[in-house]
């Protein structure tokens, strides 16, 4: 739903630690088209707000399921908006302003640099979930339990972790071809669908809920609702999301690899 | 009628930064610009980055507003009418962007011969006359994002001319375009003002402003500092001689020295390596001040000495540095008397 | 005065091949629609609504064209200014309402190519019968609606002109246009005191006739409100844009990137 058109960073632990987290940062800003304040309050909170209300009023009319589902799966989902764009421009976007080379140049290792790209888009969609999912709350009426509170905030923080692994091995794509946004975009679209955020997932056929399995957000999404509902911490779903989000990680990283060794091969990295 | 007047020009750029709490800046970028071009001639608009050249050339164009100030193009106030002026100009500017890439160059001279407001009955003959004026001919049915700089900026010119503009802007036609290309551009462009086209040109390239313009006016810090033809831009640093001198180790205090040499009007050094080459003018004809002047150098290594008439670019350079105040360290109170005597009544 | 319908044509036909060649519009014209298309099947389907399929399908398309209405005419200042052209177009001795209609008619034709792969995908996935009420009304009706919604997005394009972040306005407008046109769900289902809002919008209007010429009911009227209401806002945009451009020249916010 959402869309960005381009039409969009002893002395071992310490060094990479700080590559880690300043380099992250200084990223983030340079790299994030939408840390302007209308930018922010626009595309990553009050479109999601809408996104969801949008939802809930679509499962009123058909009866498919009650508030909660809608309010709870598309807040976790809000997520994705800051982690799997921000994951997709913290890499591709160097290609857009030229510096990818330089950024390759680099001596550095590798899997600090990237991960502490990643680190800010986690944070900003913790905050993005947190944010619709209390709004949403207020506003339609949905009454959550103070004591899942902390569970809550735990699996928010995982779903956006494994959400902006997803969107760092999405962008490491971006070093190999040029449209990655268009990717980007399309999986966006294709969580909205499979993670269960807005159809049940018993509705879809079998192929499709196994692919949601191996997607972020999808046992985020089961947690969160297990616990606004008051039925306490689903450990197992839980541990899923960090599998899932690990797994993406993993990939993020190997791809980021291969495709650094092909760029040098291929001559891909200055093509715009 | 006069083809661009510009009287008291003046364009401030207003920018908010910071959140919450947003402060304003103001940047005065052009602080009074007057200068007039009659129909047909070649005007030239030198400056260093940031001199409010592609400034002042936008409000000429319609694109910006003055803050202050009046500038009319063939009689139109280019405030109060900017129709009427848009339909007697044409706005080319350097640089890749533009233009529709992913379409053919017929296709974007199609769409641009529309917008323009060329005939239908008219265009087809245009289009083909101008592809052959810019060369590219046979490749007009490819997309242009497989053209080369060169290419793209001929069709930029191509576009610009398709209502046969009175007045024709050329903002850093030449940037980034190799010498072979850049002087078929020269060509083009001199062939244009010879058929009658008022040309106002801005660029970087002196020897480029040297060829093609019947007057320049040099801009720094938003005003005009220098206006008149080539020669006489040149004629204020004539009465000087320009001596350069290869050395190794010149120190502050040796160019002090050579500084207070009687007859020295400028020194500068400027270093390449180990090796500094230090520029020191003089009046006319001080072939004699050699001797005091390597004597002032004395105890540090001199390689070549040579001695030649000042350039365009020594002029440019004399203008712009005695405008910014960039004297201070190297070259001393240098280049005074630039200002006196060098606006000239238009040359129609 | 041959010269306004050609200078329609000329710049309908060049945006629309432009944005045709692009990857990411036909990203969006297409394969997202699709994805709304299935999503929608699918909760129509589990509601246990099998007769209003083809309405699902219809909905995902209407969802595709606002979008790309939109997107496209609130990116289509901020495309030009990427690149590079928005100058050469402000320099042109036409007026910008002129320069800017063909392009937001562009971005409505190219949505039509989502309502086409919507309903295809139905009926070649899911079986959807293409039972239109009124099949011939349905052809009028769609572009009657993209009409409307392009002379819409007019007035968009006029707004956003001033501004450099258009994508903040652009993205929140989504959803709540789908919900208050009643693209997918009956407005009825919404707040009493939000149905002004949607009588007010063309696309509500444009929605309820082809949703019409689908399952049966009144297509004329409503798609007449669609074009009276379209030329309004095109009207209300004319005059906008004489104003924003005056704006633009002074604040300098043309050449902005």
């Amino acid at each position: 739903m959402f869309r960005f058109r381009c039409r969009l960073l002893g002395f071992r632990f310490h060094a990479s630690s700080r590559l880690l987290v300043v380099g992250g940062a200084i990223s983030y800003r340079a790299l994030f088209n939408w840390t302007t304040p209308p930018m922010f309050i626009g595309t990553l909170l009050v479109g999601p707000l809408l996104q969801v209300f949008f939802f809930v009023f679509l499962g009123r009319e058909l009866g498919v399921a009650d508030d909660r589902f809608h309010l709870v799966g598309n807040a976790v989902l809000a997520a994705s908006a800051s982690c799997v764009y921000g994951g997709t421009m913290a890499v591709a976007n160097e290609r857009r302003y030229g510096t990818l080379g330089a950024v390759l140049l680099s001596p550095r290792r590798r899997v600090p640099l990237w991960l502490g790209r990643a680190l800010p888009y986690v944070l900003n969609g913790l905050f993005v979930s947190a944010f619709v999912l209390t709004v949403a709350a207020l506003v339609l009426g949905l009454p959550v339990p103070a004591g899942s509170l902390p569970g809550l905030g735990l699996v928010l923080l995982v779903a956006a972790g494994a959400c902006s692994a997803f969107g760092l091995a999405l962008g490491a794509l971006g070093l190999r071809f040029r449209d990655v946004f268009l990717v980007s975009n399309v999986a966006s679209s294709v969580l909205l669908l499979l993670t269960g955020a807005a159809v049940p997932r018993e509705t879809l056929p079998e192929w499709m809920r196994a692919a949601g399995e191996l997607l972020p957000l999808t046992h985020a999404a089961d947690a969160a609702r297990g616990l606004t509902a008051g039925a306490g911490l689903d450990g197992r779903l839980l541990g899923a999301e960090l599998a899932v989000g690990a797994g993406w990680g993993l990939l993020a990283v190997v791809l980021l690899a291969v495709f650094e060794r092909g760029s040098r091969r291929r001559a891909t990295l200055d093509v715009m | 009628m006069l083809a661009i007047e510009a009287d008291a020009l003046r364009r401030t750029y207003t920018s908010r930064t910071g959140w919450p709490r947003s402060r304003r800046t103001e940047t005065e970028a052009v602080r009074g610009v007057t200068f007039e071009v009659a129909p047909g001639e070649l005007f030239g608009l030198l400056g260093p980055n940031g001199a409010g050249k592609t400034t002042t050339i936008k409000m000429l164009n319609t694109l910006l507003l003055p803050t202050s100030g009046t500038a009319r193009v063939f009689g139109h106030d280019v405030a109060r009418d900017p129709v009427a002026v848009r339909r007697r100009i044409g706005y080319v500017f350097g640089g890749d962007r533009g233009l529709y890439d992913r379409l053919s160059a017929l296709d974007n001279l199609r769409y641009f011969a529309e917008l323009y407001g060329v005939g239908a009955r008219d265009q087809k003959r245009r289009i083909a006359e101008l592809l052959d004026l810019v060369g590219l001919v046979g490749r007009e049915k490819e997309r242009v994002e497989g053209y080369s700089r060169g290419m793209r900026q001929r069709l930029h010119i191509a576009r610009g001319l398709l209502h046969h503009p009175d007045v024709l802007f050329l903002d850093e036609p030449s940037i980034g375009v190799d010498p072979v290309a850049a002087r078929d551009l020269r060509r083009t462009v001199a062939d244009l003002a010879a058929a009658g086209t008022t040309v106002l040109l801005t660029t970087h390239y002196m020897a480029e402003a040297d060829e093609l313009c019947d007057r320049i006016a040099v801009i720094a810090g938003g005003r005009v500092r220098a206006l008149g033809t080539p020669g006489s831009l040149k004629s204020l640093v004539r009465e000087r001689d320009v001596l350069e001198i290869e050395a190794y180790g010149v120190d502050a205090e040796r160019l002090d020295r050579v500084r207070r040499v009687p007859g020295v009007r400028g020194v500068s050094a400027e270093d390449r390596g180990a090796l500094q080459t230090v520029t020191v003018q003089t009046g006319r004809g001080a072939s004699d001040l050699h001797g005091p002047v390597l004597a002032a150098l004395d105890g540090v290594r001199i390689g070549r000495v040579t001695s030649r008439e000042p350039s365009l670019e020594d002029a440019y350079i004399a203008i712009v540095e005695e405008a910014t105040g960039k004297s201070g360290s190297t070259s001393g109170d240098v280049h005074g008397g630039v200002h006196g005597g060098v606006s000239e009544g238009v040359s129609a | 005065m041959t010269r306004l319908p050609r200078l329609i044509l000329v710049g309908v036909r060049t945006h629309v091949s432009y944005m045709s060649r692009s990857p990411i519009e036909i990203t969006f014209a297409v394969l997202v629609p699709l994805v709304y298309a299935t999503l929608a099947v699918y909760l129509f389907r589990a509601a246990g609504d099998p007769d209003r399929l083809l309405t699902a399908s219809v909905g995902a398309g209407l969802m595709g064209i606002w979008g790309s209405v939109l997107f496209g005419s609130g990116g289509a200042v901020q495309n030009q200014r990427w690149l590079g052209t928005l100058e050469t177009l402000v320099v042109a001795p036409t007026p910008l309402a002129l320069v800017l209609l063909p392009i937001t008619l562009a971005t409505a034709v190219i949505g039509t190519y989502a309502m086409g792969a919507t309903v295809l995908w139905g009926v070649l996935l899911f079986d959807v019968p293409l039972d239109f009420a009124h099949p011939l009304l349905f052809l009028v009706a769609v572009p009657v609606c993209v009409l409307s919604l392009g002379m819409t997005g007019l007035l968009l394009a006029a707004t956003f002109v001033l501004l450099r972040n258009a994508n903040a306005l652009a993205n929140p407008l989504d959803t709540p246009v789908w919900l208050l046109s009643g693209l997918l769900v009956p407005i009825t289902v919404l707040p009493a005191w939000t149905h002004p809002i949607s009588w007010a919008l063309p696309t509500t209007w444009g929605a309820r006739a082809v949703h019409a010429a689908t399952s049966g009911g009144d297509v004329l009227t409503p798609l007449l409100t669609a074009v009276a209401l379209g030329a309004g806002y095109a009207l209300a945009a004319v005059l906008v844009l004489g104003r924003v451009e005056r704006r633009a020249r002074a604040a300098a916010t043309l050449a902005l990137t």
